[in-house]
């Protein structure tokens, strides 16, 4: 756990004069696998974020309203429409700005007054690109290491790491403000990376990739939070990257949460459709269906002989079949309705 | 190499204080300026005439007894180690110095502004004070290093070069003087320039609105001190009122002399400068947004 001393510095690990002891002859391998095990074992025991009624105006325009969530470690996704509170919320979380009410806590930090030692667990990827120009990549990843806290000889070695690890070893001597997009955008992510952060805000960090790029990030990113522990709250438009790499997500509407929790558990909701194919004159089949409690809906884009199915609780597929035989109509195809991402945002807006 | 190839490594260690980042702002800082050649060209241009100021000290100091008479015709190019002499050095090192600033203006402080520098600062482990701070060092480093310090050089110089050391002894008042003049204007010029750079953060604009202060107003001053018969006019030439005011730290103003008469206002005009610069500075700072 990281504590305040006296001297305004923050210890990263307090525990590393224990887990130093350690027999002579074991590497730093086991070291650091021993110091992620207890991080595992830290991350475990303690949330998040956690929000209390938190509520923030901007004059007398809201931006976010009695916002109460409480989010495990993990990859969460935070979506919503332009001006649903996104922006605020990561700003919140960020300790860059103190809510007009409320409370909360980020990794036991709370949200009121404790920016500076938040930010040392944190790190943030923006949207907006960012430069300084004239200076290398290297160094510049190195100087945002040392406005983190870092000692100047250990943000340039963790700047090469970081550059290397991420794929931009052989561009760090170039300046960074002639990188490509692909490359600033990794770039901004070893900035976030440098000082090791247990926590990555990521707004949009996709945009302006072409799909070759943005598969290789979503790839890191996954790899990030699935083999490297981190925790990632990943704010994007793009649904699909958050169903690729995030395991929950947050939905936010006009300032307030409307859905909060993990995706799988979400679609849960969403079982009990199926996608129905026949072959015939499925009239009489559809009527006899509907009256045995089964919603059928017309899937815009589908052809004719197709429709989604909405089965009442406790029903048993052999029904199709029977009722199928029944009027001589071939059922040629019957499978669930797996819901993407994006499906289940809507149906969450829509019933809002 | 693919990413899959490469492990991602920890990293562990103390962190600094907040405070400590400034360090590294001011030398990013620094090193960006520096690597523009026309910085280059000034600070040659400041040096040069610290040069010649170090020379002419040096020749008085070895002529003074072998020939007094070309030491005496060195007396009137000024160079007389009193307070008043170093007052115009630094004045002159203070022209280079503005020029100077007017072109790093757009550099150390207008590009944070428009290209996004600002919001990397900020989501970093620092509050907006540590980099307001921290760009302000940056400015002062560089007044200081082309008026104060060269200064600081010539006043030690003229005083291991005289024949004992009671130079120091009775002359104290000049050190005083020349820390207090070389603060005053890293003060000033460093808020100034740092409040006007992020309203104006390109550099031609900059240049103009610097050029504005120091140059069209101390002429607008004194056309209307001309038409108006009043010396108050002449406060509006902010270099004046810090020369003025670097007077005061020499010891040298006297309130019988015309130009010195406005000392007074001067004293209030000086940190009223600073305060509103400072208001906007802060203000500026504020608004930006790090998450957008």
């Amino acid at each position: 756990m990281r504590l305040n001393t006296a001297h305004g510095r923050l210890k990263t690990e307090n525990s590393v004069r224990n887990v130093r002891i350690i027999p002579a002859g074991c590497g730093g391998n086991l070291w650091h696998a021993l110091l992620q095990a207890r991080r595992a074992g830290h991350n475990t025991a303690m949330s998040l974020f956690e929000l209390e009624q938190v509520t923030h105006f901007y004059g007398s325009l809201c931006a976010l309203k009695d916002v109460s969530l409480k989010v495990e470690r993990g990859a969460v996704g935070l979506v919503g429409q332009n001006g649903a509170g996104k922006s605020t919320m990561l700003k919140i979380l960020l300790g860059l700005m103190r809510p007009t009410a409320g409370r909360g806590q980020v990794m036991g930090h709370d949200i009121r007054g404790s920016g500076v030692a938040l930010r040392a667990r944190v790190g943030y990827m923006p949207e907006a690109e960012m430069t300084l120009p004239g200076l290398r990549g290297v160094e510049f990843v190195s100087l945002a290491g040392e406005l983190s806290g870092m000692p100047r000889r250990q943000a340039m070695r963790r700047a090469h790491e970081v550059l290397s690890y991420l794929g931009l070893e052989e561009a760090r001597y170039r300046r960074h403000e002639e990188y490509s997009v692909g490359m600033k955008q990794r770039l901004k992510l070893a900035t976030a990376l440098v000082h090791d952060p247990e926590l990555l805000l990521l707004d949009e960090p996709t945009a302006g990739l072409d799909p070759d790029g943005r598969e290789s990030m979503l790839e890191l990113l996954g790899t990030l939070a699935g083999r490297h522990g981190k925790s990632l709250i990943l704010s994007t438009h793009l649904l699909g990257d958050i169903d690729r790499v995030c395991e929950s997500v947050i939905i936010l509407e006009r300032g307030q949460v409307v859905r909060v929790g993990r995706i799988e558990e979400l679609r849960a909701t969403y079982r009990g459709r199926y996608r129905l194919q026949w072959q015939g004159q499925a009239a009489q089949f559809l009527r006899d269906l509907e009256s045995e409690g089964v919603q059928i809906l017309a899937d815009p884009g589908a052809p004719g002989d197709e429709a989604l199915a909405i089965v009442p609780d406790g029903w048993s597929n052999r029904t199709f079949f029977a009722l199928a035989d029944n009027h001589k109509v071939v059922l040629r195809g019957l499978e669930p309705d797996h819901e993407n991402l994006e499906s289940l945002y809507h149906r969450v807006l829509k019933q809002e | 190499m693919a990413i899959e190839l490469l492990g991602y490594r920890g990293w562990r260690g103390d962190l600094r204080s907040p405070w400590m980042a400034c360090w590294p702002i001011v030398r990013s800082g620094l090193s960006l300026v520096l690597r523009r050649k026309i910085f280059w060209v000034l600070l040659a241009l400041g040096l040069l005439n610290f040069l010649f100021t170090f020379a002419i000290i040096y020749i008085k100091a070895q002529l003074a007894v072998e020939n007094p008479g070309f030491a005496k015709f060195l007396d009137s190019v000024k160079v007389t180690g009193t307070g008043e002499a170093y007052l115009d050095f630094m004045f002159a090192q203070g022209t280079v110095t503005m020029l100077l600033l007017a072109f790093a203006g757009s550099q150390l402080i207008g590009s944070d502004y428009h290209q996004g520098g600002l919001s990397f600062y900020l989501s970093r482990r620092m509050e907006r004070r540590h980099y307001v701070s921290a760009k302000l060092l940056a400015i002062e480093a560089i007044v200081l290093l082309i008026t104060t310090v060269p200064a600081l050089v010539l006043y030690v110089e003229y005083g291991l070069l005289s024949n004992s050391l009671d130079y120091f002894r009775e002359n104290p008042r000049i050190l005083f003087g020349i820390l207090g003049y070389g603060l005053i204007m890293a003060v000033v010029l460093s808020l100034l320039l740092a409040a006007i750079a992020s309203w104006v953060p390109r550099a031609v604009p900059l240049v103009m609105t610097w050029s504005c202060i120091f140059i069209l107003l101390p002429i607008v001053g004194e056309h209307m001190r001309n038409i108006r018969d009043n010396r108050i006019w002449r406060l509006l030439s902010l270099w004046r009122d810090l020369r003025t005011l670097g007077k005061w730290c020499f010891g040298s103003l006297n309130l019988e002399r015309d130009e010195d008469r406005l000392a007074y206002w001067a004293a209030w005009i000086v940190p009223a400068v600073c305060l509103i610069c400072l208001i906007v500075l802060v203000r500026k700072v504020r608004a930006v947004e790090v998450v957008r």
